[in-house]
């Protein structure tokens, strides 16, 4: 839920309080298999199996950004709507496999800013 | 940005030292700062210094019993009392040593807690002699803040004047991190594109400063930058960002900080040549409203 509060003040101050305003979420995860190696296409194919197998079609059709990943340590930076986190953190978190290979997502950190 | 106070690192320090008698005269003047390292605030016990003199600890249930002094119960419980926070005024007449308050402490500290922890201390340049005892006496390591530079090229940059603060925030965090803005909407693998109106700019620098840094050098830091905007063009502009530490027990205003998904607890100072800024802080939805 989203609240405003907006207050201006006489010499042109403006205060504006958004709570719960930020209309993403991002994650910083980490795919914990050094063996695997694959780039950024198959990691989102593979996150979108995931919400396939956990949250059905309606869950693979979860609109989420790849907004970077590093190849080398298999480090990704992800963004979501808020309402998404929780079935994307999910399906994350049952992640197991890749390709016949165990495999399982850290998530490193989680936050409202992409700061 | 090279003359930003260094600051220590004293490894498994006793937390009643920070009673010490000869600790006092500098904390009197608030030219201590200090905070746990390496706790984690939803699961160990998380101390911090403050340089009005407030000793705050951020306890679990079973430290709290064992500690014996009065606190209150954590905002970010869930169903259960797991977690107590102990607000101590150290400049309060009760406080001074031998009284009955800093007797009660520095008994549940030194007697029944027991309370060691890996702590990172800064001061003011006048308060460094006061803690020379305190270091003689513990395994410390000094540092100071790493600093780290970025030259950018044909930077995507929005207007800023038009642009809502959760894009803004977006794009600059996205500068940080370097992540691209090059991507189009319809992109497979990433929608994130620059705020619109933009331009390009042909060159900037990004630094980050990365330690326990103090207000006052933060303060130098941002008055550096406004003498640097007024010398420069009419269309250049400035971003600073701070950021607390996720894990610590304070956030703005002393009160209590809890990390709940996400430990936000910063803010963001948008200068522009004219005297005109942006400022935007940022905490977790259920930690007290920046003022």
């Amino acid at each position: 839920m989203t609240s405003v509060r907006e207050k201006i003040g006489s010499s042109g101050f403006h205060r504006t309080v958004l709570k719960n305003g930020s209309p993403y979420c991002y994650m910083k995860v980490c795919l914990l298999d050094q063996e695997t190696r694959l780039n950024a296409v198959e990691l989102k194919s593979l996150i979108i199996t995931g919400l396939k197998d956990l949250h059905g079609e309606v869950g693979a059709a979860l609109p989420f950004d790849v907004l970077k990943f590093d190849e080398g340590s298999l480090t990704a930076v992800l963004r979501v709507c808020s309402g998404g986190l929780v079935k994307l953190w999910s399906s994350l978190t049952l992640q197991g496999y890749y390709q016949s290979q165990a495999c399982a997502f850290r998530v490193l950190q989680v936050s409202r800013f992409n700061l | 940005m090279n003359t930003f106070s260094s600051f220590y690192l004293i490894k498994k320090l006793p937390v009643h030292e920070l009673l010490d008698p000869g600790l006092q005269g500098a904390i009197n003047q608030g030219v201590v700062y200090g905070l746990s390292f390496g706790t984690r605030i939803d699961e160990d016990t998380c101390v911090a210094l403050m340089p009005k003199g407030r000793l705050v600890l951020s306890l679990d249930k079973d430290s709290y019993e064992l500690l014996g002094v009065e606190g209150k119960p954590s905002r970010f419980n869930h169903r259960t009392c797991s977690r107590f926070v102990v607000s101590v005024d150290l400049t309060d007449s009760s406080m001074a040593p031998g009284g009955r308050g800093h007797t009660r402490l520095l008994t549940g500290l030194r007697s029944h807690l027991q309370l060691q922890t890996d702590f990172l201390l800064s001061h003011h340049p006048e308060g460094g002699a006061s803690l020379q005892p305190l270091l003689s006496r513990y395994d410390w390591s000094k540092h100071e803040p790493e600093v780290s530079c970025r030259h950018l090229t044909d930077l995507t940059c929005p207007d800023f004047r038009s642009c809502d603060c959760h894009s803004l925030l977006e794009w600059i965090g996205a500068v940080e991190a370097d992540i691209s803005c090059e991507s189009s909407s319809s992109s497979f693998l990433s929608s994130f594109t620059c705020p619109e109106p933009n331009d390009v700019l042909s060159h900037a620098l990004s630094v980050s400063i990365c330690g326990l840094l103090l207000p006052h050098d933060v303060q130098r830091l941002i008055q550096e930058l406004r003498c640097h905007l007024q010398q420069t063009q009419l269309e250049s502009w400035a971003s600073l960002t701070v950021h607390g530490f996720i894990d610590s027990p304070v956030s703005w205003g002393d009160n209590e900080h809890g990390v709940l998904s996400g430990g936000e607890n910063f803010y963001n100072l948008l200068m522009f040549p004219d005297h005109t800024y942006h400022l935007h802080l940022a905490t977790g939805a259920y930690d007290t409203c920046p003022p």
